[in-house]
């Protein structure tokens, strides 16, 4: 992918991801037996959330949010950009970090809790993703996903269970049920967003769609150098993670870790063995 | 050049008996200027060593041999009476072993003619560290003692003086025995430092330290008799000869690597470096970064061409590993400042010694980046904890709440410290990124698959810890309304700005950095360097690249955003207090102290035995 195509790409990003977040809307809705808002409703809250009036608690953390939105913007760009897929990674760590001290730097109680849970989602699923990194590597022989994405091998005949891993995590890295513990509505109000409002909550609003897209492309990786298994398969992959959404309920912390750390990483690790065994 | 090298021991020396033989409140300036001279000093003499020939082979003459022996028997009678006088069971049962042991080594030592004196390019690099890292924590110190007590301000500049010298010594010497020698003075020095308060926490964690170091001792003895026995070897350099060579006797090296094991405090010896935060922050500093720790990885790096691919790799990979992971974890239940350090200290070095096992030019050169960074970052770290404590009464987490309001220069300057052990693009990461890439090529080995789980894992926990403590500190109840720097003394800037710009610039053009400074080392230590290439400041490695935008990037969003947070005010909106809800209560928030961990304490310890065990027993080829 050239420079131009990635930063188009990333250019128009939010409303890749604002489709995508109507879209999901529409189908978690129909599985629930409900007709569910218009596509367009996450574009009529953006316009709405930018009427407000703006209201923040401290400059401080107002301006974390509008940096966690061009964070995660930058670090969709390193991934799309072609470069090295660890980088990429640990650039998604950077972007969170924004939210994560922007959730600590006021007095509320449920903006902590969530800014703390945000970095156990990071202790959950980070191994992983480092993981795949290798993983991909070992099948398409580069670190660089310009290269994965040209490769002849595909990598997910090689990884069906480091990719069935990445699947059941995906809930983590999106914040949806069950693994949305940084988040959870009904307990800690949002968690690290609670705080926000106006056009402040909507940077926040936006760099989440940014990130589906981070999330759907890593997925879309899987398929090496055939784009239209990688398609389906991200299509796939969302009609999983929503049903997934539906019909689990929230798991507190240490399960979600724990869940991460010793089923899925166990997962991942023999498959990248059994890879590498098979390979020398 | 020889005098050179010489100098480079003796200038801290001279330096330091300056220093102690001017006592009294009134000449601590005339004190603090002698200690400055050690900076121009030792970073010039270590710049002519650097541009010298290199390697340096220095024949000694006979009485420097005896007078090693002498020195030999001396310390451990120290040690001995130590224990005698402390009634410490273990200090004297291991120091009449130790007497022992060499008595045993000098009768059956063979006369060689190999120099004793071997001064390559890693040896260099470590001089770089110790004296301009080493250097500016003595100068901290002269500032420290004053706020401290000024009394015994000469004996204590001195002692981390005198401790230079040492070190620097202790990374050019070739012979064994004297090897054995300077590490059980950095132990020396390290006791002496740990009591300096002379209260009775002070003196138990010391006489742990002493302990737990002379163990490492034993190991040496042990390692060089066998090394006798079964070669007739005495010195590094003949070690070094037998890489390459299939099926060596791994006795020798098996001892050496669990000295390493136990000088780099690596779990189960790690409490002795826990124990060393109730001395004055300086030793912390001096212990954690650019001295006695550093020996630890120095030696595995040393013995790294010759245990390359064995066995013996293979077991400290996974347990040096193990540590990586489980003092990040324990890391995470502690709420002493200075403690939390200790442990992400434990940690990192485990990473480093897991790099040095590795091997292959990469590797060492992710060791390096670290061991560099990381005495860097540490110095810097543990400067902050000192000058927190000594300005702003804050020892514990729950004590450097909101501290961002009082003292925003600490806390940018502890931020920036800990966010390079973790985040793009600093050096820290660099290696560790590197290290993954080069571990990925070997995932048919159960160790290499090991060393990247344990790489992934223990760098998302330490993250997990330090975004914990920027939590805390920035914290913060409303507006910037004046923006107010805090007043640190001079003293204490001038130490610590320094660290703090080679953090940056060093992150910024690690391209360079690696492939003209580092790589010349690497070559020293495997034979060829590593195949990484600097174009502008993008790093280019053999499988990836990291290009220079991104660290311009990641630099602008890490450095300064933070700076301009300060500084942005949105005018046009309206303030508040927070919602939290709706609900009005008195609010006292703390943090995560995820006590829970603590659960798993003994589990973890047990393992780090059973590895330990397993590293020399299997390692060593002791079956």
């Amino acid at each position: 992918m050239s420079y131009w195509t990635a930063f188009i790409l990333t250019l128009f990003s939010p409303v890749i991801g604002g489709f995508i977040y109507g879209l999901e809307r529409i189908v978690r809705a129909r599985m629930q037996g409900r007709v569910g808002p218009p596509l367009l409703q996450p574009f009529y809250d953006f316009f709405k959330l930018m009427d407000k009036r703006s209201i923040i608690i401290h400059s401080f953390h107002a301006f974390m949010g509008i940096m966690y939105l061009f964070g995660t913007w930058f670090a969709l760009f390193v991934l799309l950009s072609g470069g090295d897929l660890l980088i990429a990674i640990f650039f998604h760590v950077l972007s969170l970090a924004f939210l994560v001290v922007g959730g600590f730097s006021v007095r509320s109680p449920y903006s902590v809790i969530g800014a703390m849970r945000e970095l156990l989602h990071m202790v959950a699923y980070e191994p992983l993703y480092v993981l795949s990194a290798a993983a991909l590597y070992l099948v398409t022989g580069t670190f660089q996903v310009s290269g994965i994405l040209h490769s002849d091998h595909i990598p997910l005949v090689y990884l069906p269970l480091l990719f069935t891993a990445v699947l059941f995590s995906l809930p983590a890295i999106l914040k949806k049920s069950p693994f949305d513990t940084a988040e959870a509505h009904q307990e800690i109000i949002g968690g690290p967003e609670i705080e926000y409002s106006g056009k402040f909550y909507e940077a926040i609003y936006t760099a989440k769609w940014i990130e589906y897209v981070y999330a759907f492309f890593f997925i879309f990786l899987f398929a090496g150098g055939n784009h239209i298994l990688g398609a389906l398969l991200t299509v796939l992959a969302f009609f999983f993670f929503n049903l997934l959404d539906n019909v689990t309920a929230r798991v507190n912390f240490r399960q979600m870790v724990a869940f991460h750390w010793y089923i899925l990483i166990p997962l991942a690790v023999t498959n990248l063995m059994l890879i590498a065994l098979w390979r020398s | 050049m020889e005098k050179i090298v010489y100098s480079l021991f003796l200038v801290p020396w001279v330096l330091a008996l300056a220093v102690f033989l001017l006592p009294g409140t009134h000449l601590h300036r005339l004190r603090q200027l002698i200690t400055f001279l050690s900076l121009p000093l030792l970073s010039y003499l270590t710049y002519l060593v650097w541009n010298g020939h290199l390697p340096l082979q220095i024949e000694t003459s006979h009485w420097l041999k005896l007078a090693f022996t002498v020195y030999d028997y001396g310390l451990l009678l120290y040690f001995l009476y130590q224990g005698i006088k402390f009634r410490d069971f273990l200090v004297t049962v291991l120091a009449l072993f130790q007497l022992f042991l060499l008595t045993w080594v000098l009768l059956i030592m063979p006369e060689s003619s190999v120099p004793d004196f071997y001064v390559d390019r890693l040896s260099a690099f470590m001089f770089l560290i110790v004296s301009t890292v080493g250097t500016l924590i003595c100068i901290y110190a002269t500032k420290y003692m004053e706020q401290e007590n000024l009394e015994r301000e000469n004996r204590f500049v001195a002692i981390l003086l005198w401790f230079l010298g040492v070190m620097n010594l202790a990374v050019s010497v070739n012979n064994v025995e004297w090897f054995f020698a300077l590490f059980e003075t950095t132990t020396l020095a390290s006791y002496i430092l740990i009591r300096f308060r002379w209260d009775e926490v002070s003196v138990r964690n010391a006489l742990r330290a002493l302990w737990m170091n002379q163990i490492g001792g034993i190991a040496i003895l042990l390692g060089l008799l066998f090394g006798i026995k079964y070669y007739g070897f005495t010195h590094f350099t003949q070690f070094l000869s037998l890489s390459g060579k299939p099926a060596i006797i791994m006795i020798p090296l098996g001892f050496l690597a669990v000295s390493a094991l136990v000088k780099g405090a690596q779990m189960p010896f790690h409490r002795w470096l826990l124990g060393a935060m109730v001395a004055p922050t300086p030793v912390s500093a001096i212990l954690h970064s650019a001295t006695m720790v550093k020996i630890a990885p120095y030696l595995i790096l040393r013995l790294s061409p010759v245990i390359k691919g064995t066995l013996l790799a293979k077991l400290l990979i996974i347990t040096t590993g193990f540590v990586f992971v489980s003092a990040g974890l324990l890391a995470l239940t502690q709420e002493n400042f200075k403690k939390i350090l200790a442990y992400s200290t434990i940690s990192l070095l485990g990473l480093m010694m897991l790099t040095a096992s590795m091997g292959s030019s990469v590797a060492i050169l992710a060791s390096l980046t670290l061991i560099l960074f990381h005495a860097v970052v540490k110095a810097l770290l543990f400067m902050e904890a000192g000058i927190m404590e000594k300005l702003f009464k804050a020892k514990y987490i729950e004590d450097i709440r909101r501290l961002v309001e009082r003292a925003p220069i600490t806390v940018a300057f502890t931020s920036i410290g800990f966010m390079s052990m973790t985040i793009v693009p600093y050096g820290i990461f660099v290696s560790k990124w590197m290290a993954i890439e080069e571990a990925s090529n070997f995932l048919s080995h159960g160790a290499y698959v090991g060393s990247i789980i344990f790489m992934a894992t223990g760098g998302v926990i330490l993250a997990l810890l330090y975004f914990k403590v920027i939590g805390v500190m920035t914290r913060k109840r409303g507006e910037f309304l004046r923006f107010q720097l805090e007043k640190v003394p001079f003293v204490y800037l001038f130490s610590t700005v320094p660290l703090v710009l080679f953090v940056i610039v060093g992150s910024i053009f690690i391209a360079k950095l690696l492939a003209l400074s580092i790589n010349p080392v690497v070559e020293a230590v495997v034979g060829a360097p590593a195949p990484i290439m600097a174009k502008g400041l993008t790093l280019i490695t053999p499988v990836s690249a990291l290009y220079g935008w991104q660290i311009i990037g990641a630099f602008v969003l890490l450095l300064i955003v933070p700076i301009l947070a300060y500084f942005v005010h949105f005018t046009g909106t309206d303030r508040v207090y927070e919602y939290t809800c709706g609900e009005k209560l008195e609010l006292n928030i703390g943090t995560y102290n995820f006590f829970c961990i603590q659960v798993v304490e003994p589990f973890v310890e047990t393992a780090a035995v059973a590895l330990f065990v397993l590293t020399l027993v299997l390692g060593g080829g002791l079956v």
